[in-house]
C-alpha cells in the first residue's frame, strides 16, 4: 500500500522536532511514506472560523492530489491537519453539491475514499503495537509519562471515529509499550487554547497551566503530545506560565514519536529533542 | 438593544443558522451541559446554551456582537457531550461567518477574528503558513508589537523560526480555490 504523507506548516517550521522522530522512527517501523506533491494548508482554525466553503476545499486539494497520485492513506501527524483533513472528507460525503463545486474548481477527478490517520491512529492500526514492541531496545523503565490528547485526535467523535471522546487510551498504551509508566490524570482532554495563543495569551495560559500544574500534582517526569499546537502552548509557553502563577513546573514535553525513538534506542540528537524550549537533560537522565 | 424582534425576521435568522448548519434550533432543550464544560466558559459573555436560544429567538445584533463566538476555540467539548446531538461548536463557525458576511468586526474580541483573517491571507499568498510572516503582519495590524518578542531569541537559537518562505508551486490553483469560494 501507498503511503501518503501530509506534513503541513507546523512541522516543517516550528514543530520541526515532530517531524524529525518521525521520519527516525518510520525509518526503524520499516515504513514508507511519500510526501504529497505540492501540499497546501489545510486552513486550519483559521479557515472553518471565517467561511465554510474554504475550510472544506483547501484541504480538498491535498486529498484529491493524494488520490490522483494513487495513495489510499494518508498520514496526518499534525492533530489539527488531520482533523481537517478528515472533516473536509465528511462533510463532502454528506454534501453532494459542494462536493462537486470543489472537484469542479480543482479540475480533477475526486472519489474521496481516501483513509485518513492522526498519529496514534496509525501507529496502532498501520504500524501495529506487536511491530512497535518487538522494536523498543531500551526500555524507559521508571519513567513516568503523562499523555495528554487534546481536543482534535478524538472529537467529534462522528468525524475522527477514532479512541474514546472523553477518556481515551491509545497513547497510554503506546508509552506503556515503552516501558514507561502511564500516569493518570484529569484533564487529558481539556482543550489548551490552541490557536489562540497568539491573540488570547492569558486565556490559552490558564487553560494551559490547569492542565500542567494538574500533571505535575500527579508525579509525572515528562508529557507526551501528538499535536503541534498542544506542543507548542505546553512547551512554548511553560516558563511563562510558570511566572504568571508563580510555582515552577519543570515537565518538558515530548512528541510521542520522539518518546518512541528512546525506546528505539535513538539518541536525544538524533530526535531532536533539544529543540524543544524546556529542557529534558535532567529528565532523559533517569533513562541512561 | 431591542430584544422583542418581530417575527419575520426572527425566522429568516433562525433559517439561514440552520440552513448553513444542517442541524435544528429546537433540538436544544437547554440543559446547558455544554456550557458546563466549556474550557472557555469563564471569559464568555453569554454561555454557548443562550447563544443558541438567543439565536432562536432571533436576537441577532446580540449573539453576531457577542463575545462568546469568537472565543471558542472548537474544541468540540460541547458538541461531543450533547445528550441530543446539537452542532454547538458548529452553530460558533455558522456565525461567526454569518457576522463576517455582514461586516460586523467584533468589539472586545477584535484580535481572534484579526488573526483568523491574516493567517488566512498569509494561506492565501504562500499556500502554506510563513510563520514569521504570520505573526510579524498579526503584530502589525493589532500593534501588540513587543508582546511575546521575548520568545523569539530562544525560538530561533532552537531553530524553531524558519526565516524564508516556502510556496506552493502552483500557486495558481490555490488563488482559484480563493477566487471560487471567498
Amino acid at each position: 500500500m501507498k503511503l501518503a504523507y501530509y506534513p503541513g506548516c507546523s512541522l516543517k517550521g516550528t514543530s520541526f522536532e515532530y517531524e524529525v522522530s518521525l521520519l527516525k522512527i518510520l525509518e526503524a517501523l520499516n515504513i514508507e511514506i511519500q510526501e504529497i506533491p505540492d501540499w497546501n494548508c489545510c486552513g486550519a482554525s483559521a479557515a472553518h472560523s471565517l467561511n465554510h466553503n474554504l475550510s472544506v476545499a483547501l484541504p480538498a486539494r491535498n486529498l484529491a492530489i493524494a488520490e490522483n497520485n494513487g495513495f489510499e492513506e494518508v498520514l496526518a501527524p499534525c492533530a489539527a491537519c488531520s482533523s481537517r483533513l478528515k472533516t473536509a472528507k465528511y462533510e463532502m460525503g454528506l454534501d453532494d453539491i459542494l462536493k462537486k463545486k470543489i472537484t469542479d474548481s480543482l479540475e480533477m477527478p475526486y472519489s474521496n475514499s481516501l483513509n485518513i490517520s492522526n498519529m496514534l491512529e496509525f501507529l496502532i492500526n498501520v504500524a501495529g503495537k506487536e511491530k512497535i514492541k518487538s522494536l523498543v531496545k531500551k526500555p524507559l523503565s521508571g519513567l513516568k509519562v503523562a499523555s495528554y490528547y487534546g481536543c482534535l485526535l478524538v472529537r467529534p467523535p462522528k468525524v475522527m471515529k477514532f479512541d474514546d471522546p472523553d477518556r481515551p487510551v491509545s497513547m497510554d498504551e503506546l508509552v506503556a509499550l515503552t516501558g514507561a509508566v502511564p500516569v493518570d490524570y484529569s484533564y487529558k482532554t481539556e482543550c489548551c487554547g490552541a490557536i489562540n495563543s497568539l491573540s488570547k495569551p492569558d486565556v490559552v495560559m490558564a487553560l494551559t497551566g490547569k492542565i500542567l500544574y494538574d500533571i505535575k500534582e500527579h508525579g509525572a517526569d515528562l508529557v507526551v503530545v501528538a499535536c503541534p499546537l498542544c506542543h507548542s502552548n505546553l512547551d512554548v509557553r511553560q516558563r511563562e506560565i510558570e511566572r504568571k502563577y508563580a510555582e515552577r513546573i519543570g515537565l518538558p514535553v515530548l512528541f510521542i514519536t520522539e518518546l518512541l525513538g528512546l525506546a528505539f534506542g535513538f539518541s536525544p540528537e538524533e530526535l531532536a529533542i533539544g529543540g524543544h524550549m524546556v529542557n529534558a537533560d535532567k529528565v532523559l537522565k533517569k533513562i541512561s | 438593544m431591542k430584544t422583542v424582534i418581530n417575527e419575520q425576521e426572527r425566522r429568516n435568522f433562525a433559517r439561514e443558522v440552520e440552513s448553513k448548519l444542517h442541524d435544528k434550533l429546537a433540538k436544544c432543550y437547554q440543559c446547558g451541559k455544554c456550557s458546563a464544560g466549556c474550557p472557555v466558559n469563564f471569559e464568555m459573555d453569554f454561555t454557548p446554551n443562550q447563544i443558541i436560544k438567543m439565536t432562536e429567538l432571533g436576537m441577532t445584533d446580540r449573539v453576531l456582537n457577542s463575545k462568546t463566538i469568537w472565543l471558542c476555540v472548537s474544541c468540540n467539548t460541547c458538541s461531543t457531550r450533547c445528550p441530543k446531538g446539537f452542532e454547538v461548536a458548529g452553530i460558533m463557525d455558522v456565525l461567526r461567518e454569518i457576522a463576517v458576511n455582514r461586516g460586523i468586526e467584533s468589539k472586545t474580541e477584535k484580535e481572534v477574528q484579526t488573526f483568523h483573517e491574516v493567517f488566512l491571507d498569509n494561506v492565501k499568498s504562500n499556500g502554506r503558513i510563513f510563520e514569521l510572516e504570520l505573526v510579524g503582519k498579526y503584530k502589525l495590524k493589532t500593534k501588540h508589537l513587543f508582546r511575546d518578542m521575548f520568545l523569539a531569541p530562544k525560538m530561533i537559537e532552537k531553530g524553531k523560526l524558519k526565516m524564508h518562505s516556502d510556496k506552493v508551486s502552483d500557486i495558481n490553483q490555490i488563488a482559484k480555490i480563493f477566487k471560487d469560494f471567498e
